[in-house]
């Protein structure tokens, strides 16, 4: 008994300090909040070298190199979007109902918000219920206007905010490759996804994983 | 009567101490900034809070002074996600001008860059509103859109190619609030340089395009004048964060 409870008191701070009950597997975690797989400095082209911290919507609060090791498909939305952002994540979500599927266990989907104010990590888990958003395969993040805006910078995506609270902005799907550099591109809505696939297919088919 | 510049420098150089005014930085009043784009239902007139601005843009001497204390951003360590092959180019190497005068403003600077100076000074980018508002000032009257003067000195510049040699930084001609440069030397980042929306760019269509771009209903009639302000517009909307191009430049902004 008296060598468990180090151990013990090991597991609750990793488990207070994560913000994430304890009863929670990796498998029931989206993928930014499961256990990072080991890997060394990022390349001199991956996005994981930002040392900006985002939210999730489980609550905890991750670099984005939390995500490296697994291609991810990105997109930046905001959840109040009367426009185009339902198009967008409706695209996502068909593209993940249209991979097959030993691709689709090698990837993960990936919505960043816009909106610093109003899509809280409460929000975005409404968000993730209301469109149905695997828990094993998504992640939704909220970040500070700066970090967001540097992100949108480095993914080419343009985006300003409007007088009645919507965010005019680049429609993009970002593949990233498991280093965090930029795969491929889509832009504008209602493309070809054959291309996609087939970017995401050549990715995963070069992935470790 | 000679006397009397000097007595005015010296009063607003008292004035600044006495707001707590950085050297070298010049206090922007507040005010409404007209975007050349918005929405039909936006309004017509952004709010500007007062700000800070630096009276000239950042030059090679300073640049080199950031370098030398941030080893990161030499250009043979910057990393290619937050600066592209040309990043200070025009420079002799890590640590030496080459041909670039020190007083001259830097250029090949990448946004990240910039934006690593400024905080670096504790300061930051204005922001595309701060800094139209501030380059929307004339020499003699505060709306440069009444300043004869000004109107022709900035048509003068932007018909005219860039020289060869680049002028030092503060050599142009002041505006109101003392800020020089904002026209006549070169282009200059801004934080949310990425906010232009802009379609028919093969980066793709934007989400509001049919407010955006409804015509003449989304472009206030006072702006359709302003041609500057169109080639700054889509300047920017052609820009990504890691080019580092020639007079492409930068200057910092600070809250008061």
């Amino acid at each position: 008994m008296k060598f468990l409870l180090p151990i013990l008191a090991l597991h609750i701070a990793t488990v207070l300090a994560d913000d994430v009950p304890a009863t929670k597997k990796d498998a029931d975690l989206p993928p930014c909040c499961r256990t990072a797989l080991a890997a060394g400095k990022p390349t001199d082209r991956s996005l994981y070298q930002l040392e900006s911290t985002w939210t999730s919507d489980v609550g905890r609060k991750v670099k984005l190199s939390v995500l490296r090791g697994r291609p991810q498909i990105l997109a930046m939305f905001f959840s109040n979007c009367e426009y185009a952002c339902p198009i967008l994540v409706n695209e996502m979500k068909k593209l993940e109902a249209a991979l097959p599927k030993d691709v689709l266990a090698k990837v993960d989907f990936l919505l960043v918000s816009f909106d610093t104010r109003r899509d809280t990590p409460e929000a975005l888990a409404a968000y993730r219920r209301k469109e149905h958003l695997a828990t094993e395969r998504w992640t939704l993040l909220r970040g500070e206007n700066d970090d967001v805006r540097e992100l949108a910078a480095l993914l080419g995506i343009n985006y300003a905010a409007d007088s009645r609270g919507q965010f005019a902005h680049s429609n993009l799907i970002t593949v990233l490759n498991a280093e965090g550099e930029i795969a491929f591109q889509q832009a504008g809505l209602q493309q070809d996804p054959a291309p996609l696939i087939a970017a995401i297919g050549k990715i995963t088919n070069s992935a470790q994983h | 009567m000679r006397r009397l510049p000097v007595i005015a420098a010296s009063l607003a150089a008292l004035c600044a101490l006495a707001h707590g005014v950085e050297p070298g930085m010049a206090p922007v009043p507040g005010g409404g900034y007209r975007p050349l784009f918005r929405g039909e239902k936006d309004a017509k007139e952004i709010a500007v809070a007062p700000f800070l601005l630096d009276e000239r843009p950042v030059t090679n001497g300073e640049f080199l002074t950031f370098v030398r204390a941030n080893p990161k951003w030499r250009r043979s360590q910057v990393k290619r996600l937050f600066a592209d092959e040309r990043y200070l180019a025009h420079w002799g190497g890590d640590l030496d001008l080459g041909k670039a005068d020190a007083a001259q403003p830097v250029t090949h600077v990448s946004w990240f860059a910039a934006k690593s100076f400024a905080a670096w000074r504790g300061k930051r980018l204005p922001t595309t509103a701060e800094w139209e508002f501030a380059a929307g000032s004339g020499f003699t009257n505060a709306d440069g859109a009444q300043d004869a003067e000004f109107q022709k000195a900035i048509a003068r510049w932007y018909a005219t190619p860039s020289p060869d040699v680049l002028p030092a930084a503060g050599s142009g001609r002041a505006n109101v609030f003392g800020i020089r440069d904002l026209h006549g030397l070169v282009w200059e980042w801004t934080s949310d340089f990425n906010s232009a929306i802009v379609t028919g760019d093969a980066r793709g269509d934007t989400g509001l395009e049919r407010s955006l771009f409804c015509g003449a209903g989304s472009l206030g009639a006072k702006d359709t004048a302003n041609f500057p302000a169109f080639m700054r517009f889509g300047m920017r909307s052609s820009l990504k964060a890691s080019y580092s191009v020639q007079n492409l430049g930068f200057r910092c902004a600070k809250d008061p």
